[in-house]
């Protein structure tokens, strides 16, 4: 029984392998693109961010599902709350499940149909989302992009299309206890170390991983900017000086180098912990662990954007990595009109604006972001600060992360010999090479 | 060789002896290995010429029921009075079609493509609604069902087929056909093992069987990240997938990859294998030896790592081994200083050590527990007698003990070998593959080729490259295993042993 | 002579029992380690130091009543799903073992070895590829994200792991069946009045090890029960808090989870171990 099968089917495939291997009908396109939308364009939207309850056409008894990280949960059942009331007469019942952004992608192509109508997910998984067609095209693009900041609107475009709505800065900047590293001070990177050294406390930096190990690379000009291929395999390097990029290398090294025994690389846990028992004075870390911070810190509790680095007596500021949390709308949904409206709503000023207060998430709303909640917030100031001195955390080959975790452990390496320039050039070309190659 | 006879060899040559009777029987095992296999074909494809002929033949001897039968089940057991089975006949193809009609046609059908309509975009208002098109991997998936499932019912078919004319012949040599209570006493009794293994075996087939098949076609087909259903579709590509894992002369990154993951792979399952099995035997020696108290005690500290679910004991042992982790503070106290050990994340060797030496406390309560009983389990004259010639413990374990559990465990050792080949939990949790390198695609220097299977299809969605290593490492792993199984003393003595 | 025989005795097993006892220690401390950090009040995730400076059961606390930032997860529904899992599992899964390895010790049909080598070599497939395909036959079932299909997928190949309970059975002398044959039995009547009894020791060990699995799985759970957290089970639940987007938040709940799953499978474990090694010692020999 089982041998007819495997013979038969071992016979289909050899024949498929004669035929030739076809790139098949697959294609990156996930639609063949008729108009654009009858109603497209600029919507009207009222105070509160709601819009024209015509635009949610005839969809009636609508039940959505929002996937929020365990963090904004209530908060986002509450927005959602107000939305269904708004709209009492389309009788919509919204339900807010907790999913974490970071596996959100991977979990809605699992299995589309058990994926939320409206989900949240950090926008390096935006590339995985558009090839498995989970997500739809942004239904009010030009309202988003007239609300958020160019950043955050680049990073969610494709091909000239916007597909997310941004909710938040994601990325990481500089904490630091006041008490031992003074605002002064934690502008340049050489005084946060030197503060930390002379109060005998850590300087903590996950520099074994590429996700931040690229501040090495990216504050010397040797940044990303997406595929250089279409199957998306390849990244593709901005063009770079070289001198530069290898003096910047250097200086990092050397710093490292000095303040051995003070910047100390272990993941970011780390921070908050350290923090808690006074071991820390500095550190670079996400906007995700800054409640925690925080909250051991109190009144002391310091955050900036990264500091800046000489570079034969330059300063330079250090370019990070910088993502959003954005809202996708799942492209098979049963209500995309009130799925389109209830993400353009949660990802409004107003609800920018209630998180930013709430459980300080840094705003991509350019109104938002001007104002008092974030200029009397340090970290908030600090994470949109950063996002503007960022590559979008967008477009990234699988193929990055490993060696660039390698740039950073050898140049941390106690063997490491940061006068070394032919060595460092050598490990920067076989970096961007390793990343190139596949 | 008896394993007395073997007994009163000298060490050395029973050490010779294994040792040649393993070299000379490599070969032969082997050829014999792969002589099996394609006997096993040979024989298929007569099975095959065989059972057309009796096709024939049944037919033009076979009286109108049996006939009948031939497009209708279940005729001829009808016509001779066998109702139950008759209707059950008629039943399976009933659904058959059935099934054929509404779900398993719309999928087989398009097999061969894995589908061709792509999925669009429609506009509602200003909101876009895709329509799916065809999902290649439900077609391909729902085709694998469809065909085991017609496959299941050919073998009905025939069956049906078979027991039409035997029930003609038997009402021509005017016997009656079983009945129904007769039959059931058969089930409990004579065909028992059919009754034992059928509920299994359905789930078996449609839990693992099934979903492997799925698997290895998955292999042949362009399902990677950018061909990735339910918009986009995937298709067949031939063995474009095992070139590039294999292609090893074109130093492409993921044939260097496979290599040396291969390589690391089976250095660590050698290792990992033997200092569990080794070591373990000495601390089960140590416990039961006579004369040591509180034995349950010190088994009870052991099986501790068993009972503790292995994310949990891994995990912690993972914070344990950090820079600034337990031990390291531990370290500290004794040597002084702040060592900052890197044991995960330095260099190869220091971490790939690590690993094995955390492998051996995960592993050698297992061996204590299953050794503890065969080792109490040794004939104590063989002991008696070695005591009488006045020999001391050292020499009791190398000439008794040793050979004694080699000689019985030795299925056991394989399995474990196959295990830790397939050993997934102890380097995920622990090093995640780390130290990370820019030598290898999407693999650091303690991955093996599980971890990083699940790697390239968790992280890089790299599907049917997946699929293709898995199938690899499974010929390796089932080739070894089933030469050592049918090959091994305690296979062959099934019988005699008891 | 037999002063000195005795005197190295002596030293031999002193020499022993402390070689134990460090043994014993370090086997047990990630043990220690684990239950000391989970009364730990202060700090977030890990400290640089072994002793906890000041203690608190709020950990513990937190974990079943949702306090502590912990809303979002649901530690009593989690253990009681396990549970439940646990117990449907482990009685099919042990039910089709013993058919199974019965099947193929006492019984000579035609196609016997050849199913056993089929059977032993399903299991080295590495499976990753493959839950995906069981999912969506699960969800051509309608069974995705059941505690249900959890059942299902821990017992469905549990037939494969027949080979320590047959080297088992192969252990029973075979003149009992040959005595009860003569006597008239059928086979199913051996089977359920004379091996059976006789088997208790791979009986518990096949019911052991069969209600540890749910317990310690988080992969193949994950998959099926994506986004339902009410049916989630400990081992993904456990897996959750450990993530690094939460580890900040929950990390030393986690450790007091931790505590609370290995706590009874300990206990279990340590209560039936006598029947474990019998059973796995039987089964060994041949298996």
């Amino acid at each position: 029984m089982k041998k007819i099968l495997a013979i038969l089917l071992a016979g289909m495939m050899t024949a498929t392998a004669l035929a030739g291997c076809g790139d098949g009908q697959s294609s990156n396109e996930p639609s063949n693109n008729e108009t654009n939308g009858s109603g497209a364009g600029l919507a009207e939207l009222d105070a509160d961010g709601f819009v024209d309850a015509a635009e949610l056409g005839d969809e009636q008894d609508a039940s959505i599902k929002v996937w929020a990280p365990d963090a904004a949960v209530s908060i986002t059942q509450k927005m959602c709350d107000a939305f269904a009331e708004h709209y009492a007469d389309k009788n919509i019942s919204i339900s807010v499940v907790a999913q974490g952004e970071n596996d959100a992608a991977t979990q809605a192509q699992s299995d589309v149909d058990a994926a939320a109508d409206v989900f949240g997910f950090a926008s390096d998984q935006l590339d995985n989302l558009i090839n498995s067609g989970v997500i739809s095209e942004c239904a009010y693009a030009e309202n988003v992009i007239a609300m958020n900041t160019e950043e955050s609107v680049k990073a969610g475009t494709v091909d000239g299309k916007l597909y997310y709505y941004p909710e938040t800065t994601n990325g990481y900047f500089l904490v630091y206890d006041k008490s031992v590293v003074s605002d002064e001070q934690a502008q340049k990177f050489e005084d946060v170390l030197a503060a930390c050294k002379a109060a005998d406390k850590r300087f903590i930096m996950d520099a074994g991983n590429g996700y931040y190990s690229c501040i090495f690379t990216f504050t010397g000009g040797v940044t990303i900017d997406g595929y250089a291929d279409e199957e998306q395999t390849v990244q593709n390097f901005v063009d770079y000086d070289e001198d530069t990029a290898v003096a910047t290398l250097q200086a990092f090294a050397q710093l490292i180098k000095d303040y051995k025994g003070t910047f100390t690389s272990l993941s970011v846990d780390k921070i908050a912990s350290g923090f808690a028992d006074g071991s820390c004075g500095a550190g670079i870390d996400g906007v995700w662990d800054i409640e925690s911070d925080s909250a051991k810190l109190g009144d002391n509790f310091g955050a900036a954007k990264l500091p800046t680095i000489n570079v034969n007596g330059e300063d330079k500021a250090m370019i990070s990595m910088y993502g959003y949390k954005a809202l996708g709308v799942k492209s098979t949904t049963k209500y995309p009109l009130t799925s389109a409206a209830l993400a353009l709503y949660l990802t409004g000023e107003s609800c920018q604006r209630q998180r930013a207060e709430e459980i300080q998430w840094g705003p991509t709303n350019t109104t938002v972001s001007e104002e008092d909640v974030v200029k009397n917030s340090a970290a908030l100031t600090a994470s949109v600060d950063q996002s503007k001195n960022s590559v979008a955390q967008v477009h990234i080959t699988s193929t990055f992360w490993d060696p660039m975790a390698n740039l950073g452990n050898q140049i941390i390496n106690d063997d490491w010999d940061p006068t070394n320039t032919d060595k460092t050039k050598d490990l920067l070309t076989a970096t961007v090479n390793n990343i190139k190659d596949e | 060789m008896t394993f007395v006879e073997y007994k009163q060899l000298n060490p050395f040559q029973r050490f010779a002896y294994n040792f040649s009777k393993t070299v000379k029987s490599a070969p032969k095992a082997i050829a014999n290995f792969f002589k099996a296999i394609g006997m096993a074909i040979v024989k298929f494809f007569v099975g095959i010429g065989k059972g057309f002929k009796n096709y024939g033949v049944t037919f033009v001897k076979g009286d109108w029921a049996t006939k009948l039968s031939y497009i209708i089940f279940g005729v001829g057991d009808l016509s001779k009075g066998k109702y139950y089975k008759g209707i059950l006949y008629f039943l399976t193809e009933v659904l058959y079609i059935l099934f054929m009609m509404f779900f398993g046609w719309t999928y087989i059908s398009k097999f061969t493509t894995l589908g061709t309509v792509k999925s669009h975009v429609e506009y509602v208002g200003r909101a876009p609604k895709t329509v799916l098109g065809d999902n290649s991997m439900l077609i391909l998936l729902y085709s694998v069902l469809t065909i085991v499932i017609t496959f299941i019912v050919l073998a009905i078919y025939i069956s049906n087929i078979k027991d039409a004319y035997r029930h003609q012949q038997m009402k021509n040599e005017g016997k009656k056909p079983s009945t129904l209570k007769e039959d059931v006493k058969d089930f409990l009794d004579g065909k028992y093992h059919i009754t034992l293994l059928s509920f299994p075996t359905l789930m078996i087939g449609i839990f693992n069987i099934l979903p492997l098949i799925f698997m290895i076609l998955i292999a042949f087909t362009t399902y990677d990240k950018i061909n990735m259903p339910p918009a986009n579709l995937f298709t067949w590509c031939g063995f474009k997938n095992f070139g590039s894992v294999l292609d090893v002369f074109g130093g492409s990154l993921k044939a260097t990859t496979f290599v040396e993951l291969t390589k690391w792979t089976l250095i660590w399952a050698v290792f990992a294998t033997f200092t569990n099995y080794i070591l373990g035997m000495i601390v089960a020696l140590m416990i039961n030896k006579k004369g040591i108290k509180f034995k349950s005690l010190w088994r009870t500290l052991f099986v501790l790592a068993i009972a503790v679910p292995q994310f949990v004991s891994l995990l912690v042992m993972n914070q344990i081994l950090q820079t600034d982790g337990a031990l390291n503070i531990l370290l500290g106290y004794f040597m002084g200083g702040n060592p900052q050990i890197q044991f995960l994340n330095s260099t190869p060797l220091i971490a790939r050590t690590t690993v094995i030496i955390i492998n051996c406390w995960v592993g050698i309560p297992y061996t204590i527990l299953s050794m503890s009983g065969i080792l109490m389990n040794i004939p104590e004259d063989l002991y008696e007698s070695a005591r009488i010639d006045g020999a001391g413990p050292m020499r009791t374990f190398a000439s008794i003990t040793l050979p004694y559990m080699l000689f019985v465990t030795t299925p056991q050792l394989i399995t474990q070998f196959v295990g830790n080949i397939n050993n997934f939990n102890v380097i995920y949790l622990l090093t995640n593959g780390g130290p990370t390198t820019e030598k290898f695609y999407q693999a650091g220097y303690t991955d093996i080729l599980v971890t990083w299977l699940f790697k390239l299809t968790m992280s890089s969605q790299d599907y049917n490259l997946a699929a293709a290593i898995g199938i690899l490492v499974f010929i390796v792993c089932a080739t070894l295993s089933l030469i050592v199984y049918n090959n091994s003393k305690s296979m062959k003595d099934e019988e005699a042993f008891s | 002579m037999i002063k000195s025989y005795k005197l190295r005795r002596l030293l031999a097993n002193g020499f022993i029992y402390l070689l134990l006892a460090v043994l014993g220690i370090i086997w047990i401390s990630p043990f220690v380690y684990l239950v000391l950090h989970s009364f730990r009040a202060e700090g977030v995730t890990t400290v640089a130091y072994l002793i906890p400076r000041e203690w608190t059961i709020q950990n513990y606390i937190d974990l079943f009543t949702g306090g502590g930032g912990t809303a979002q997860l649901n530690f009593p529904r989690w253990f009681m799903n396990t549970f439940v899992v646990a117990i449907f599992s482990c009685i099919i899964s042990t039910i089709s073992v013993l058919m199974v390895s019965y099947a193929f010790s006492r019984l000579r049909f035609k196609a016997r070895k050849k199913l056993m080598n089929v059977g032993m070599i399903l299991g080295m497939f590495p499976g990753f590829m493959t839950m995906i395909a069981i999912y969506y036959l699960l969800k051509a079932m309608g069974l995705t994200q059941t505690l249900l299909a959890l059942v299902i997928c821990y017992s469905c190949g549990a037939g494969l792991g027949f080979q320590i309970s047959k080297g088992f059975f192969d252990t029973v002398p075979r003149a009992l069946d040959e005595a009860a044959t003569i006597d008239g039995a059928t086979r199913n009547q051996i089977f359920w009045r004379i091996i059976l009894p006789m088997s208790k020791p791979i009986v518990v060990y096949t019911i052991l090890t069969a209600f540890i699995g749910p317990w310690t799985d988080f992969i193949l759970a994950k998959i099926i029960m994506l986004d339902s957290r009410d049916n989630y089970t400990v081992a993904i639940g456990l897996q959750l808090m450990t993530d690094h987007q939460y580890k900040n938040t929950y990390y030393k709940q986690f450790l007091a989870g931790s505590v609370v799953v290995a706590v009874p499978i300990s206990i279990l474990f340590l209560i039936l171990q006598r029947y474990y090694v019998e059973g796995v010692t039987g089964g060994a020999v041949k298996g």
